[in-house]
Parts: structure tokens; C-alpha cells; sequence
């Protein structure tokens, strides 16, 4: 079982208030956010807790709120960050920054927090002028987006779809980067191997379906003929009075109104009988007298489809839905499904749909042991799925276990040395705040890749391709090289002809070398390519803008 | 301060030396962002005074009176709020300083403060009246010739290669004024964009007022907020965003061109009106007519008319601004037609523009000149959303231009909102900058003083055409700008017009027919300077270097018109701004317009641009709110119970503030 470490959040009242002109209702202000304390204590507990969740041996944090309510455990930023909520509104301005890039990429959430986390730390810390780290963060990331975006990049793998062994990668990458799932290494690779044939599925290709819930009162024995007849209704069919207007209408007691709605109800009912249709689904209420009038008839009635489900129905059935009521259902209106049969999950029953056609619908059951477990495997199997879906945009992957961070940070130290006074003299800047600059950029850049390690060990990089390496804390001096074995992630065997130094510490900087792809040798980890340069951008662009803030106003109305 | 009691300088000081204080955080090159929270939760990030001013939700009825002219500037121009507040601290000290001088005679404490309030709003007057008079003048002789002028005809759509180089002076231009409402990090970007867009709304034929004011009265419309991609994702899409989805399946063929109609109506015919009652069954002689059913089979049996009218006429692409019925949702899929509800009427509007027809209420009258055709239109997901996303065919008698819309992408909500007002005020300062600035009526007095000399540089005619939009709030009567003058950012405007005030008052003091105090133009020329010095407040060195720069190119070349820029340059070790000038051969650099390669390679260092006439407003209303200020001498405070009563009274002390609420 992984460690858990359980956190409380709860507001500390802020802040120190300036000068105000206003005697009512005043805005609280803050002056030069950055060198509060109350702020900087919060980000660094902030970059405390993000980073000891982050990676597959991270920590997992217990959400539960003062009065009593649901727990969460979890080590997903989407559910950690959406829970945290700060008075302080400086930190909400990262937080909604890295949930906006998650809810718009799923994945790499936790590496952007630590990231920007990291970099406004280390300039803070630093003598380096705001507007200046500004100027050359800039410039880096732009180094870095270019970098990563060349055919040469050391870092990137191109994803072949013929074989689907490094999209297994890439949603195991996701998978096992979340332990609250609690999955053994075979469930892992199992999970992984759903998520990529569901993929490949909705990509279109044959033999998907659609789960709706069972409805009343149908026998398991009942025989269809094949292919079934579908209407689907998007009006109410409750016998209710259509919109005429915003008049009244008076109906008098001799009336009755809501007979003669019905009996045009069953008219319907007998048009669709008339037509041989099986399967009649309305999205909203049907009247009980027509269900049953239906049933008696043979015919599968499904009625409050909701909304959310029409439009995949139609897609797989091919049916329009229909709103009129007094007009004969033209028969263009009919949709078709290949068949139907009833399906058992544990405690659940459903009527799985199997469409006629090939179609791009597919349903995905996950099973686990406990409720808590269950919503963090639905949150990463969501994120593997988009990621995966992200791929066909941008068919490439970043070597993942940190060897990325490590070898963009090599890059970037080597790049940055050459052309010093032009590069200064552009950025605004002397010299020698600007190697200040990029020294600070690629020590955070260093620090979220240390930021994977929980276990006392310490992370190395080598000085050949730049990857990241573990050194586990108990590993001898001597034996060091058998104790390294791969490079975080696997693409790089252990030599003796290679050289280390630990993350954080001093080298001489080189020019990473790209890894010589020897196609028996796969990489074990691999991170979105997509996900992770917007993460890298939104990192950089959300510090740069923290940096910039010099004032804060909050209205206490 | 008591609760009611008279205003003294020092109270009006007090007041916008605190405003100052909190503006200074986000000026000049070292300026940073202010965030604020809403009551509402929500985070906003601003640099543009007038946003920084109101969200502090101000009592004191002397800032709210400065926060209101503020606003009504920045309304006006879109820029300048933070020199606003700058300029009026440093004016309201001044004045009160040579006030305070030449009342010291007085004898007791009363009378002293009557006096000084006196002078003070003596001297403030003679100011108001200095700056309507001569100050355009010595902008015109004392700065212009200084700077360059940008016309919108260097302004072209991107291809044509020559005029690469002249888009780079609007660039400039707006990169600076991003730089001070945005921050550094995505100027460049910005400024970049907002040219795209600009270059692409470019009507042939037309005035630049004209594009501008379009683009900028359809601002909501032409951008789509999308969070949560880093900000460089920000792009321009062909044609016209909907910001909304598809009520029914999109259309599924590619084919073109696609017909659509705006509809501002119910498609479904309203049997009831509001009022209107339906007696269903009378006295119990019920026959089958009288049934609800014959009244609900009619509307669907019109609305299936009205449907196929649709159809026979080709369209295939609904925009309704209301919610349609399920029934006409329903019938209009199974007509294979597609249905966006809820359009706003922003959008509508400049769909029906773009599109050339017109919004039609009821269907049954449906004509052809209601129905517009399209390139396409299809589905777009942007961010969270789907949206509906349309092209227009290129039509060459109706327009010419090539109407676009902008994405804006960045990671959180705060910083889209604040790029998007960044980029409306940056078009209302263009429209501003080639607007002439004042009606056309007296044309015949205007003399063009701008020097001949700098022809070389854009000459535009377009001043006597343009039609003006009674925006502006100075009632000016004259003025011999001419549209579309700039000058160098970074104080140049402010350490030139100083000189040229000190020469002015000079000039006064040896011929003194001349009815103006020389006081006056010194008193403001010591006032401008405070701009630059704020500007290098984290290194004195640099305001002293570029002043000394400025003064000893003026005084060796006293007639010579050239662009002149302070360029800041920096070196291994911190070396001082530069005034580019003729430095020993006397031969200047040029760094405007036209000059391609240099030019280029110059534009990392040098501060940018700013527009001329903005800065001459910004000016004026300044010395109008210093006026007004200084016209209040007591506050009243009033309370609701006693409203009646007090309102008699507070009428006669608020009579400087209703002045300005008519401006």
C-alpha cells in the first residue's frame, strides 16, 4: 500500500492591508505580493503538497473538508488542485491557470504546477529582477518550444500506428502514474490495453455498442427478428398540452381535454406498430397507457433517455428524432440497430445496443474494488484516453521518468552559452543576469524532474544524452553502475563508459547527443507530447505572470 | 478629514497622491500586473489604470471625482490613464507649492488657507487656459518635427511584400502601448495580431475611422475567450465565429456555397397571444372542432409549410436569436437543415452586415434578399466548446475586405479579459490617433505648421475627409495637429515639450504683450517632467543621462526636424539611455518607417512609439480635472433621510463636479 499522507485545508485569514482612501466597504490590498509572507509560506506549502504527489511512487493525498464530508484520496491535480481552495487570491491565479490547462489536456497537470511553483521560488530566492527573469524566461521558452518542435529533438519519440506498443506506453505512462488506483502491474497493463483498443475502436472500425439503462418489464426470452426497427422521440409524449402560446386556455368541465390528447397518443403508437418498429426510445416522459399499449404489442419501450445520450443514439441508429404528433412519422425517421441483448455488471443490468453499420461508439466498463479507487481510475482512464486521442493531432511522445526535463534543461544550458553579450543586450539585461536567468530556468526545469523521487534516493543525470537516472538510497558507492541499470525511461542502458554527476550540482555544460534508436529498444515511460508543451508553456507563461503581479486588490464586498 | 468641512490643497493631495502610489506598481518598464478579485470571486489582471482605479471601489468624493475623469479619458482615447494620475499629482504639488509661497504674507491660519486656495485655483485656471490656447502649437513646432507620422494607408494586407517594413511603425506603436497594458512577455504577439486583424478589416476605399469603428463596435463579437492554452495559441480564423452550437445535427456535405437565413422570430406560428384566451368546449355543445387537437394539428401543419417554403428556396443553415420549439427541431433535421438558437444580436448584427441581408421576423414572408450564402459552415471546438463557425463568399461589389475573427487563448480567464480590453483600447487609440481632432467646421483656419521638412516621412490627406464622432470630451475650438503624428515612447514626448514650454516662457517674459504668465508654461513644463523621471525610477542615472541628451541635441541643432528616439541600450555594465542624435558628424539615425534592415534590427532596443495626439489630450483633460478639482471647497455629506433637504445646498458646492460631468 502507498504511503498516505493526509493534509487539512482550511483558509488562514489574509493579509496586511494598505492605505485606503474609502471608509466603507474598502478593497483589501496588497503590495508586492511576491514579498508576503503569508503568500510565499502558502505557495511553498502549495509546491509541498503537489510535489509529493507527483509521479507513480508519489504520495497521496486525503481531501476532507471541516463538516464531515466525502473523502478523497487521491494524487491527480485536476481533483487536487479543483479542491483547494485559498483566500489568498495570488494562489488561486496559478491554480485556475494549471486547471484550465488540465481541462483542456488531462494530463501533466502536477509537472506544470511544480514547474511554475519551482521557477517563481527560485527567482524569488535569487537577487534577479522580476521584469529581467520575465525577459529571459521568455526567451528560453521560446528556445525550448523550438527545440521541441525540430525533427533532431533528442528528447521526442515518433509514434508509429502500426504497432501499438508505445500507445500501451504512453496510457501505462498515465496509468501508473496515479497509485490511488491501487493496481497490481498485470491490472496496469490491462487497463492500458482496454484503453488503447477502445481508442482504436472510436477511431472508426467495427463491432462498438451502446449501453442504456433497462428498462421495465423486459424478459431476457424475448425474441427479435434482426435488425430492429428504432423511433426516437424528442418530445414529451406525457400527454401534456402542447405550447400553443402565451395566452390562456379555458377548457370547460365537460371537456375532457386529456383523453383526447391520449387517444391521439395511441393513434401514434399505432402507426408505429403498423410500421414494425421494435424499439421505441423518447427522451423525455411517456405517457404509462402508451407504454403499455406499446408493450402489449411487442415493442421495447426505453422512455427520459436524456439528453446527453440522443445524439450518440442517433448516430448509431441512424433514426431522426421526431417531434411532431399529428403528422404520420415519415419513414426516413426509422433507425436501425443490428441487435440488442441484455448485459449483467455486477448489481447493474443494461440493454446494450449493437449497431447495424460499422460506427464510431463504443462503451468502456470499468470494475474495481472500492468506490475510491473506482473514481481515480475513471479520472486516469479519461486522461489516457484523451491523451491517446491527442496523439493523432501530433503523432509524437516525450520520453518520460524525467529524462526530458533533464535533457531540455542540458539543451538549454548548452544553447544559452553561445552569443552571451547579443542575447543580453536584446533581453534588456547585463550579462551576467542573464546566465542568472537561465541558470534559475533550468534548475526548476531540474527540480521537476527530481521532484518523481519520494524515496530518499537521489536522481542523476548523465553526461552523454542528458537523461534522468535513480540512485536508490542504499545503493553502494562501487556499484553504482549496476545499481542504475536503465535511465528513467529505459531508453538508456547503464556502461561504464558513461559518466554522471547528481541533478543540481555543477557541470560543465554539453551538447545532449540524441539516443541512437535501436528498435529492440523501447522506451518504458512516454509523456503526451501535446500535453506536455502546453504545460510547459502554460508553466513559464503562469510564473512570468505571478512574477509581474505587484499589487493586489481584493474587493471584500 | 471631519465629516464636513472645507477642502484644503492638502486634502486634494492627499487624495491623489494615494491613487498615485497604487498606479506607480504598474507603470513604466518596471511596472508589474494588479490583480484583483471581484465581489463576485472572480480573478482579474490589469495594468490599464482605469481598471486598477475602479476595482479599488473608492468613498472619498475628491477620487471619485479624479477616477471619473480618468475613466472618461481613457473612454476617449484608450490610453494614458496612468500618466493621467501621474501628471495631475505632479501638478497638484506644484501648484500648491507656489500657492503656499505667496500666501505666506497672510496673517492668521483661516485666512492663509483662503488665500492659498485662491491662488491655487487662480493658477489652475491660468493653466486650463494656457493649455487650450498654446499648446498644440508648441506640440506642432516643439515635438512633432521630432517624431513621424504613420498613415493608414502603410497599413496593407500581409503578402505585399514592400509594405512590410511601413507595418512595422504601427507595430512599433502598438507594442508599446501592449507593453504597458499587458506586460512585456507577449507585446511583440500582440502587437502582431492586432496589425493581422486590422490589415485584414481593411475596407478599400474607406476611411480608417471607419474599419476601426466597426471593428471596435463588433469587438464582442469578433473574439472568442478560449482558456487554458498557453497565449501564443491566440490566432485569427476565417470569417465569423457563432457563439453557439448546432441545436440539430450539423450538416454533414461539404458541398458550397450554403444557404442561411436570420431569423428573429418563433418558426412555430403563435396561436396565443399574451392575453388572447382559447375556450375549449362551449356549453356542452363540444363538437370535434372545437378540440385542442385541431388547434396543435394546425401550428404543425403550418410550421411543415413553412419548413418547405425554406427548402424550396435552398437554405440549409437556421440562425434564430430566440429557442425554437422540439417540433421545429425535429422538422427541421428531418429537412436536413441545421439550427443555431439563442444567437445574440451582436452577432446577428454582424452576421447580417457581413452577409448583406437582412433578419427576417416571419417566415412565411421570406425572400430571397433574406437569404445569405455562404462559403460554409461548419462545427468548431474551441476550448470547452463547440461553436458554430461561418464563411463569407468573397463578393467584390459589396466588400472588400476579408472578414476575420480573433481566438484568444491564455491560461486562465483574467489574462483573456484583460488582452481583450488591451486590444479594444488599442484600436480606439488608433482610431483616436488618425481621427482629426476637431470637427470640420473650421477647417479654414487651420494651418499646417507640422515642419515641411519632415515630408520624407507619410504625409496623409486624409484629415479633411474623415468624418468625426463626438467622442471627445475637450471642447477644443482649434487645432493644428495633424492626424497620425508619433514619437518616441520612453518620455521623449514629455523632456521635448519641456523644453519648448521653457523656451515659450522665456519668449513671454521678453515681450510681455503677450497676456500669459510665464509662470504658467514653466510651472507645467516642471509638472511633464515627472513622467520620464518615473519612468527610469529604478535608475535616476538614466532620466538625468537622456534629459542631458535631449537638451544638448535641441540646443545644437535648435531647427533641425528629424525623428529622434532615446534608445536604451545596455551593455555589459549599465551604460546610459542615448538619445540617438547626430553624434559628431551629426548626421542622425534613423529609426522610423522606411528603413528596412536597420530598422529591424533597432526595434528590439528602442522603447517603441507613441501617438502624438493622444498625449495632447491626455494633457488637456488633465489640466481640466486639475481645474475642476480645485473648484470644490467643501463636502457636504448628505444622508439619505435628510436627501431633500441637503440636496438645495449641495448643489451650490458641487458646482465644479457637475462641470466636468457635462464634458
Amino acid at each position: 500500500m502507498p504511503y498516505v499522507g493526509i493534509v487539512y485545508l482550511n483558509n488562514v485569514k489574509s493579509a496586511s492591508v494598505m492605505s485606503r482612501v474609502s471608509k466603507k466597504s474598502p478593497s483589501v490590498c496588497t503590495d508586492m505580493p511576491l514579498d508576503n509572507t503569508d503568500i510565499c509560506s502558502k505557495l511553498q506549502l502549495l509546491k509541498q503538497i503537489l510535489t509529493s504527489c507527483f509521479g507513480p511512487t508519489g504520495r497521496l493525498k486525503q481531501v476532507h473538508n471541516n463538516i464531515g464530508g466525502h473523502v478523497v484520496t487521491t494524487s491527480a491535480s485536476s481533483v487536487l488542485l479543483s479542491s483547494v481552495s485559498s483566500s489568498q487570491s495570488f494562489i488561486n491565479l496559478i491554480k485556475t491557470s494549471i486547471l484550465n490547462h488540465v481541462s483542456r489536456f488531462s494530463d501533466c497537470g502536477l509537472f506544470a504546477a511544480i514547474l511554475c511553483l519551482s521557477l517563481i521560488e527560485q527567482i524569488k530566492k535569487s537577487a534577479l529582477r522580476e521584469s529581467v527573469a520575465i525577459r529571459v524566461n521568455n526567451y528560453l521558452l521560446a528556445l525550448c518550444t523550438s527545440y521541441l518542435q525540430r525533427e533532431d529533438c533528442g528528447c521526442r519519440v515518433k509514434l508509429d500506428f502500426c504497432s501499438t506498443q508505445n500507445l500501451i506506453t504512453l496510457a501505462r505512462s498515465v496509468i501508473s502514474s496515479k497509485p490511488a488506483c491501487v493496481l497490481t502491474e498485470p491490472e496496469t497493463l490491462h487497463i492500458s490495453k482496454l484503453a488503447v483498443q477502445a481508442f482504436l475502436l472510436t477511431v472508426p472500425c467495427s463491432s462498438p455498442g451502446l449501453l442504456v439503462e433497462m428498462p421495465d418489464g423486459l424478459s431476457e426470452e424475448d425474441n427479435l427478428l434482426n435488425p430492429l426497427s428504432v423511433v426516437l422521440f424528442s418530445a414529451s409524449l406525457a400527454g401534456d398540452i402542447s405550447e400553443l402560446g402565451d395566452g390562456v386556455i379555458e377548457a370547460h368541465s365537460d371537456v375532457d381535454t386529456d383523453s383526447q390528447i391520449l387517444g391521439q397518443l395511441l393513434e401514434l403508437g399505432r402507426q408505429v406498430i403498423n410500421d414494425e418498429v421494435k424499439l421505441f426510445v423518447c427522451q423525455k416522459v411517456i405517457h404509462p397507457v402508451l407504454q403499455q399499449y406499446l408493450r402489449s404489442h411487442g415493442v421495447i419501450v426505453v422512455e427520459r433517455l436524456g439528453i446527453a445520450l440522443m445524439e450518440p443514439l442517433t448516430q448509431l441508429t441512424g433514426a431522426q428524432p421526431v417531434a411532431t404528433l399529428h403528422t404520420t412519422i415519415p419513414p426516413k425517421t426509422y433507425g436501425k440497430v443490428r441487435d440488442l441483448c441484455i448485459k449483467h455488471f455486477g448489481s447493474k443490468t443494461m440493454l446494450h445496443l449493437l449497431p447495424l453499420g460499422e460506427s464510431a461508439i463504443c462503451t468502456m466498463i470499468l470494475c474495481h474494488r472500492n468506490q475510491t479507487m473506482l473514481n481515480e481510475l475513471k479520472v486516469v482512464c479519461q486522461t489516457a484516453e484523451h491523451v491517446l486521442r491527442l496523439t493523432l493531432r501530433e503523432p509524437f511522445a516525450l520520453v518520460g521518468g524525467g529524462c526530458t526535463e533533464t535533457h531540455l534543461a542540458a539543451y538549454v544550458r548548452h544553447k544559452s552559452k553561445s552569443e552571451v553579450p547579443e542575447t543580453a543586450s536584446v533581453l534588456m539585461c547585463s550579462q551576467t543576469e542573464y546566465l542568472l536567468g537561465v541558470e534559475l530556468f533550468c534548475c526548476a526545469l531540474e527540480s521537476a524532474a527530481g521532484a518523481l523521487e519520494h524515496d530518499g534516493g537521489s536522481s542523476l543525470i548523465d553526461l552523454t544524452h542528458a537523461h534522468r537516472w535513480m540512485l536508490p538510497a542504499d545503493a553502494i558507492k562501487e556499484t553504482m553502475e549496476d545499481s542504475l541499470g536503465f535511465c528513467g525511461c529505459g531508453l538508456v542502458q547503464s556502461s561504464p563508459s558513461k559518466k554522471w554527476t547528481y541533478l543540481n550540482t555543477k557541470y560543465s555544460d554539453f551538447c545532449p547527443s540524441p539516443v541512437f534508436r535501436d528498435t529492440r529498444v523501447q522506451p518504458h515511460v512516454l509523456d503526451s507530447f501535446t500535453a506536455k508543451l502546453s504545460a510547459l508553456q502554460v508553466a513559464i507563461e503562469t510564473a512570468n505572470l505571478a512574477l509581474d503581479v505587484k499589487y493586489i486588490i481584493q474587493d471584500m464586498n | 478629514m471631519p465629516p464636513m468641512g472645507h477642502l484644503h490643497m492638502e486634502h486634494v493631495l492627499q487624495a491623489v497622491s494615494v491613487l498615485e502610489a497604487v498606479i506607480l506598481r504598474s507603470f513604466g518598464p518596471e511596472g508589474g500586473q494588479v490583480l484583483f478579485t471581484r465581489d463576485t470571486g472572480q480573478a482579474m489582471l490589469s495594468r490599464s489604470g482605469t481598471r486598477i482605479l475602479t476595482a479599488l471601489h473608492l468613498e472619498h468624493p475628491l477620487a471619485r471625482m479624479v477616477v471619473e475623469c480618468v475613466w472618461k479619458h481613457s473612454s476617449s482615447t484608450g490610453d494614458g490613464s496612468k500618466t493621467f494620475i501621474l501628471l495631475l499629482a505632479s501638478l497638484l504639488r506644484l501648484i500648491h507649492a507656489a500657492a503656499s509661497k505667496e500666501s505666506n504674507v497672510s496673517h492668521s491660519y483661516n485666512s492663509t488657507k483662503a488665500a492659498e486656495a485662491a491662488t491655487a485655483r487662480h493658477l489652475a485656471d491660468k493653466l486650463l487656459a494656457f493649455g487650450l490656447k498654446e499648446l498644440d502649437e508648441l506640440i506642432a513646432t516643439g515635438v512633432v518635427p521630432y517624431g513621424g507620422c504613420i498613415s493608414w494607408e502603410d497599413f496593407t494586407v500581409e503578402g505585399q511584400t514592400p509594405s512590410l517594413t511601413n507595418n512595422l511603425c504601427v507595430q512599433k506603436l502598438l507594442r508599446s502601448f501592449f507593453h504597458t497594458r499587458c506586460g512585456y512577455t507577449h507585446c511583440d504577439f500582440s502587437s502582431h495580431l492586432t496589425c493581422e486583424l486590422l490589415s485584414h478589416w481593411k475596407f478599400k476605399n474607406q476611411l480608417p475611422s471607419f474599419s476601426l469603428q466597426l471593428v471596435s463596435d463588433y469587438f464582442p463579437a469578433l473574439h472568442t475567450p478560449v482558456s487554458g492554452f498557453p497565449v501564443r495559441s491566440s490566432r485569427l480564423i476565417k470569417g465569423q465565429v457563432i457563439h453557439r452550437d448546432f441545436a440539430t445535427p450539423p450538416l454533414k456535405t461539404d458541398d458550397q456555397p450554403v444557404k442561411a437565413v436570420v431569423l428573429t422570430g418563433l418558426l412555430q406560428p403563435t396561436l396565443l397571444n399574451t392575453g388572447d384566451v382559447l375556450e375549449l368546449g362551449y356549453g356542452g355543445r363540444m363538437k370535434e372542432e372545437r378540440s385542442i387537437l385541431l388547434f396543435s394539428s394546425w401550428m404543425e401543419s403550418s410550421l411543415q409549410g413553412v419548413i418547405a417554403k425554406l427548402q424550396s428556396l435552398g437554405v440549409c443553415v437556421l440562425l434564430s436569436a430566440v429557442k425554437q420549439s422540439a417540433a421545429v427541431l425535429a422538422l427541421a433535421t428531418q429537412a436536413e437543415m441545421c439550427l443555431v438558437e439563442c444567437v445574440s444580436e451582436d452577432e446577428l448584427s454582424l452576421f447580417s452586415q457581413l452577409s448583406g441581408t437582412t433578419p427576417i421576423w416571419d417566415c412565411s414572408m421570406i425572400e430571397s434578399e433574406h437569404v445569405a450564402t455562404l462559403a460554409f459552415c461548419r462545427p468548431i471546438q474551441l476550448g470547452a466548446h463547440r461553436y458554430v463557425h461561418v464563411a463569407f463568399q468573397d463578393s467584390e461589389e459589396r466588400i472588400t475586405i476579408k472578414p476575420c475573427s480573433l481566438i484568444i487563448c491564455a491560461p486562465g480567464e483574467g489574462q483573456i479579459e484583460q488582452y481583450a480590453c488591451a486590444l479594444q483600447d488599442a484600436i480606439r487609440m488608433l482610431l483616436r490617433m488618425w481621427e482629426p481632432m476637431h470637427a470640420a467646421a473650421t477647417t479654414t483656419s487651420k494651418r499646417t505648421l507640422q515642419s515641411h521638412k519632415s515630408a520624407s516621412l507619410h504625409t496623409d490627406n486624409l484629415t479633411e475627409q474623415t468624418t468625426y464622432r463626438s467622442t471627445a470630451i475637450q471642447p477644443i475650438q482649434k487645432c493644428v495637429l495633424k492626424s497620425g503624428c508619433v514619437i518616441s515612447a520612453g518620455g521623449l514626448f514629455e523632456l521635448l515639450l519641456h523644453h519648448a514650454l521653457l523656451q515659450h516662457g522665456h519668449s513671454c517674459s521678453v515681450s510681455p504683450d503677450l497676456n500669459i504668465d510665464a509662470s504658467v508654461s514653466q510651472l507645467l513644463a516642471n509638472a511633464l517632467l515627472s513622467v520620464p523621471q518615473k519612468i527610469y525610477s529604478h535608475s535616476p542615472r538614466h532620466f538625468l543621462e537622456s534629459q542631458r541628451r535631449v537638451i544638448s541635441f535641441l540646443s545644437k541643432f535648435p531647427n533641425y526636424s528629424h525623428p529622434l528616439t532615446l534608445v536604451y541600450k545596455r551593455e555589459s555594465t549599465i551604460s546610459p539611455i542615448q538619445a540617438e542624435g547626430p553624434l559628431g558628424d551629426g548626421k542622425l539615425s534613423l529609426h522610423c518607417c522606411r528603413e528596412g534592415d536597420k530598422f529591424s534590427k533597432v526595434s528590439e532596443l528602442d522603447l517603441g512609439l507613441e501617438s502624438v495626439s493622444c498625449k495632447y489630450q491626455l494633457l488637456l483633460a488633465v489640466l481640466q480635472c486639475v481645474a475642476s478639482l480645485l473648484k470644490v471647497d467643501t463636502v457636504l455629506p448628505t444622508h439619505t433621510a435628510l436627501h431633500t433637504q441637503s440636496r438645495r445646498f449641495a448643489r451650490t458646492s458641487w458646482e465644479g463636479t457637475e462641470d466636468e460631468g457635462e464634458d
